[in-house]
């Protein structure tokens, strides 16, 4: 645990944080607003006391509630990982802007969040589905979606598995039986 | 025989038989048949004078895999590129937030075939921060052992598909010697030659026995002659270097703004390797360096290519430290099978021999994770290709593919 990391976080990006710096192991985790994503990442990327110029990772997450955007990047300049989120996505419409402006590496990334849990990524030029055929439309990974396998809502329940492919969106069945604290 | 009709759906799948059957063969034009669905898909599905489309895979033999890649061409000249990923698709996040934790330890195996110990190194790191678990230090030894073991494999592997992708026969048989040496003395321990499922949360499954020692200790005797005779075979080759020189090069910029990550973007001058720039396991007390080409600027598929036999240098250096330093002890730590950690994040990631290969996992105190994210190295660094075919021969769009050394299985997870 960097506990210097902390205090420069704390220091520098006061008025951007939603919650409190965490540190466990050798990660420290701080939690934004989606609308300060790309200021927020512009810091972390340039400012000389940060420098995480390392994109590790980018995942979306569904809470069962919210829907988080979650990146993972690595700097010189600190032996910890830093993992940022951005909370409080609405599950009806998730939006979130790219990241393609400072790592055009994220295309991809994004275009798989987008594939698997349906969230926005508003300024990817190229947002389209990644893993599934064109006409798919769930998303696979949100936690109304579930496996055929499964056994509380096999057909023998009444269920329809895999998809409900022609209804919108908004009309599919919301039965989430797991949640986490966001 | 058709699929049947969708009742009001206007964009039938790309691997819908009616496709064929509809559209004229020739007219180009219908490629896709729907409506451009974003600003760079109709962009790129705009034909200029003199271009047309070439579908390559996902059946090509030289593309890994079952990688399609859709160029957009000008005579020889490759203009533009749009891969299709997909193929391969099996949903393993989703199958793994189903499986209980120790269950995804053989879910998550069969992504990257050729090197799959470092698929179940991350899962097992991030397991064991969530649970607070202390591996012993034989195991995390073991551990090392046998992922540099499987990193020599798969790099000599890669120098074998390499050749094979500019045409050369010979290098992948003497390829498949070295790594089916290796995977026998894996199989050994393991009890299996390809999907070991051998590291356990808190340690690995079983110690090292005699057969593997004996195995290794042959294999180690010749291992370095062997390497430089293998070396021997194509670097001196014309045809091979100047194939690869000059080709699909990469700066420094270029390969950190793509989250490219492993020795592509070491080959482009960076020395990142998360063994070193986030140490885990053992290799802060392991001697070893990191090879880095490609300073002066070049940063080609030549560099790609080299940097993964200097790897290999490394490698053989780390198990040797690794059979001296092993301490004796137990390889599991105590743990109960019924694993349910408290809620929680963790994220690990360790240096496969195509990058970082990360997981996220989310823990909502059940058997099973809530969210099991994995990030891939081959699918970030395939990105690459899209910008280094322009305005490059059809003929070197695979030699440039094969030097990212992409494997399918972990790009389409």
């Amino acid at each position: 645990m960097d506990r210097t990391l902390k205090a420069r976080l704390e220091a520098r990006l006061a008025d951007r944080l939603t919650g409190p710096v965490r540190q466990r192991h050798d990660q420290t985790e701080i939690r934004i607003r989606p609308a300060d994503l790309i200021d927020v990442m512009r810091v972390l990327h340039d400012d000389p006391q940060f420098e995480f110029i390392i994109l590790a990772d980018l995942a979306g997450v569904d809470t069962g509630d919210t829907m988080q955007a979650v990146y993972h990047l690595w700097s010189n300049k600190t032996p910890d990982w830093l993992r940022v989120i951005a909370e409080g996505l609405s599950r009806d419409d998730p939006r979130v802007p790219s990241l393609t402006g400072l790592w055009p590496g994220a295309e991809w990334m994004e275009r798989e969040a987008y594939d698997m849990l349906g969230i926005v990524f508003e300024g990817n030029r190229d947002l389209r589905r990644i893993y599934m055929p064109p006409d798919y439309k769930s998303f696979p990974l949100r936690k109304d979606f579930y496996l055929p396998d499964d056994s509380a809502r096999g057909p023998g329940g009444g269920v329809r598995h895999v998809e409900e492919p022609y209804a919108p969106l908004a009309a599919t069945e919301r039965s989430i039986r797991r949640t986490v604290k966001p | 025989m058709t699929a049947p009709a969708q009742p009001g759906h206007p964009h039938p799948s790309l691997d819908d038989p009616r496709i064929m059957l509809d559209g004229q063969i020739g007219q180009y034009e219908q490629v896709p048949p729907y409506p451009p669905r974003t600003e760079r898909e109709a962009e790129f599905y705009t034909l200029g004078d003199g271009e047309m489309f070439l579908n390559m895979g996902p059946q090509h033999p030289s593309t890994h895999g079952v990688l399609r890649v859709v160029l957009k061409i000008n005579g020889e000249r490759v203009v533009d590129l749009d891969p299709v990923l997909g193929y391969l698709h099996r949903g393993v996040e989703k199958l793994c937030e189903n499986s209980d934790y120790h269950h995804i330890i053989s879910q998550i195996d069969p992504l990257e075939y050729v090197s799959s110990l470092f698929m179940e190194w991350a899962p097992v790191m991030a397991f064991e921060q969530l649970m607070d678990v202390q591996v012993p230090r034989r195991a995390e030894y073991i551990r090392v052992l046998t992922g540099e073991l499987l990193r020599i494999a798969s790099h000599a592997l890669f120098q074998g598909w390499m050749a094979l992708d500019l045409g050369g026969l010979t290098p992948i048989l003497y390829s498949f010697i070295e790594r089916d040496e290796i995977v026998e003395m894996l199989a050994a321990v393991t009890g299996q030659r390809m999907l070991f499922n051998y590291f356990r949360i808190g340690g690995v499954n079983g110690d090292l026995n005699h057969e593997f020692m004996s195995r290794l200790g042959d294999w180690m005797s010749r291992a370095a002659v062997q390497h430089e005779a293998n070396i021997g075979l194509l670097n001196e080759n014309e045809i091979f270097v100047r194939r690869m020189r000059d080709i699909g090069r990469v700066d420094r910029d270029t390969a950190l703004r793509m989250g490219v990550t492993g020795p592509n973007i070491r080959a482009a001058g960076i020395p990142f390797d998360v063994r070193r720039a986030h140490p885990y396991s053992v290799y802060p007390e392991l001697e070893f360096n990191v090879p880095v080409r490609g300073s002066n600027g070049s940063g080609d598929s030549l560099d790609r290519y080299l940097l993964r036999l200097d790897e290999v240098r490394e490698s053989i250096r780390i198990i040797d430290q690794c059979l001296h330093n092993m301490p004796d002890g137990p390889v599991m730590a105590r743990l109960p099978r019924l694993l349910r950690p408290r809620p929680g994040r963790a994220w690990a990631a360790v240096e496969s021999p195509r990058g970082l290969f990360g997981t996220y996992v989310i823990s909502d105190g059940t058997d099973q994770p809530f969210r099991f994210r994995i990030h891939d190295p081959s699918f970030v660094n395939l990105q690459l290709v899209g910008m280094l075919m322009k305005d490059n021969l059809i003929a070197d769009t695979m030699a440039v593919m094969a030097s990212l050394d992409p494997v399918m299985g972990g790009i389409d997870k």
